[in-house]
């Protein structure tokens, strides 16, 4: 788990908006960065959401060198501002490009760059890819019965496919290695950022304090997405077609991303179906444990549902101390900061279940 | 949820208009990218209604009685003493009813349909 977020500043440096002319010094550029004669960018579009970063959808022209022809790729920006947990733009395109390398369905990365020069922020392109990422969309699908387990499990295999990536030598070196249990790990640094935070939460101690008592031996480190869940996938004709958003990936315990994709609070309203509100446990886990060299038991998540749980209140209540302590007026943020006792009560539910069956404390 | 009837007109009667006079008359007639936002006002004017209706300081000290004598404590101070290990399950064997209980109350205020959906049924919230 990375560390939890601490309100980021506001960018002390206005950035012009971008409009469809800003991509013009991206030709000469991109040209060089893809081996190419020319490239020339026929069309710029805003796509519709993203309110924290912009994706724009560029349409290009590649003339010569090895991707010559006709391309429609997606321009992500980084976001003016964001957690401090999150990845910048340049080092998330270097995990999709690990998470490619080893197979796992995300869209292409194409090339990135962190120099302000070209569009004045730093900015990833990655191929188009068809699909619908919208939460609440995929889980509302009047044809949800009829793919859901089939899509739980094809995204239990592409989980596993993450996971298959392990530190070592030359691979993502900007990532720390977790020098001791990551869980244990992830509630001191929980417990760091609820010390500036601005409000105190008494039933958020007690959950970090059970947390810390009943954490689970770890499983070998593996590469960790770090917010894998309905929203950040694309799904087009009932098929996974992209994971997306890289920004938290870290090296952890893999049974985090597992934790998260099951949370309560990632459900979108279909509470009764586990996985991510589009199926039973049990679909992901068999796509999971068909592909992983780490099997995993639904019975040993209950501890990373806490935990996920956790971190996400620690992150509404910091995200509440940007519109409280940093000055971002944003209702969203707001709002946002009022959700701790939500998965606090849940995180207690839990704990509260697995102490009536005397597992835990 | 308009409550109607006022006894003067303070906070939580101008809340109740603006709150009916925006989502009957405004947000019905915002272009579709303005309705998350829209949304948005709505449920933040609920929670401010609701919250008027409670007694923050109340709250807290009903969950802080048990542990503190004669008021002193505050809720950094239970954070603190949580995880600090002084206020525990051991300690206090009802600790985590007491957070929950806690919970509800602030539940009550910021989202009561998130309870409902859990099946805990709504605390009547104190009035002033």
């Amino acid at each position: 788990m990375p560390s939890p977020p601490t309100p980021a500043a506001p960018d002390p440096v206005a950035r012009p908006p971008l409009e469809p002319a800003s991509f013009a010094p991206l030709e000469p550029w991109l040209a060089r960065e893809l081996a190419a004669d020319a490239v020339r960018i026929a069309s710029a579009s805003l796509l519709a959401g993203g309110a924290v970063q912009q994706n724009w959808r560029l349409d290009a022209e590649v003339t010569g060198g090895p991707r010559a022809g006709t391309h429609a790729w997606v321009l992500r920006t980084d976001a003016a501002a964001s957690l401090s947990m999150s990845l910048d733009r340049l080092s998330e395109f270097r995990c999709i490009e690990a998470a490619h390398r080893a197979g796992v369905r995300v869209a292409e990365p194409i090339v990135a760059s962190d120099d302000v020069a070209l569009i004045g922020r730093a900015f990833a392109i990655q191929a188009l890819v068809a699909g619908n990422a919208q939460g609440r969309r995929i889980v509302r699908d009047p044809a949800l019965a009829e793919f859901g387990d089939a899509l739980a499990a094809e995204i239990g295999r592409e989980l596993a496919c993450i996971h298959s990536v392990k530190p070592a030598a030359g691979t993502l070196p900007f990532l720390p290695v977790p020098l001791h249990n990551p869980s244990r790990m992830a509630v001191a640094e929980m417990r760091k950022s609820l010390d500036g935070a601005s409000e105190p939460r008494p039933a958020l101690e007690y959950i970090l304090s059970w947390l810390d008592a009943n954490a689970p031996e770890p499983k070998a480190i593996t590469l960790v997405h770090g917010d894998f869940r309905t929203g950040n996938y694309m799904v087009d004709a009932g098929h996974l077609t992209a994971i997306l958003d890289w920004e938290f990936c870290h090296w952890g315990d893999p049974r985090e991303d597992i934790g998260w994709f099951i949370a309560r609070c990632w459900r979108f309203g279909n509470d009764d179906k586990v996985a991510g509100g589009i199926s039973r446990l049990a679909s992901l886990l068999d796509g999971y444990n068909a592909v992983a060299d780490a099997k995993v038991g639904a019975a040993e998540l209950a501890y990373f549902e806490v935990l996920a749980a956790a971190r996400w209140a620690t992150i509404a209540l910091l995200q509440g101390d940007r519109f409280i302590k940093s000055g971002e007026r944003s209702l969203e943020l707001a709002l946002t900061g009022l959700m701790p006792p939500e998965m606090e009560w849940d995180a207690l539910d839990i704990i509260e279940r697995l102490a009536g069956r005397g597992r835990v404390t | 949820m308009t409550t109607g009837n006022h006894r003067r007109l303070g906070a939580e009667a101008l809340l109740d208009l603006v709150h009916e006079a925006f989502r009957t008359e405004v947000a019905a007639a915002l272009p579709p990218e303005k309705r998350y936002l829209a949304a948005m006002m709505t449920n933040a004017i609920d929670i401010a209604r609701r919250e008027l209706a409670v007694e923050d300081e109340a709250l807290a000290f009903e969950l802080l009685d048990p542990f503190y004598d004669d008021g002193d404590g505050t809720l950094t101070q239970l954070a603190r003493d949580i995880r600090s290990g002084e206020v525990s399950d051991k300690t206090h064997p009802d600790l985590r009813a007491r957070l929950k209980a806690h919970l509800a109350n602030e539940l009550a205020v910021r989202n009561p349909g998130f309870l409902a959906a859990r099946g805990h049924e709504r605390r009547a919230v104190k009035r002033r």
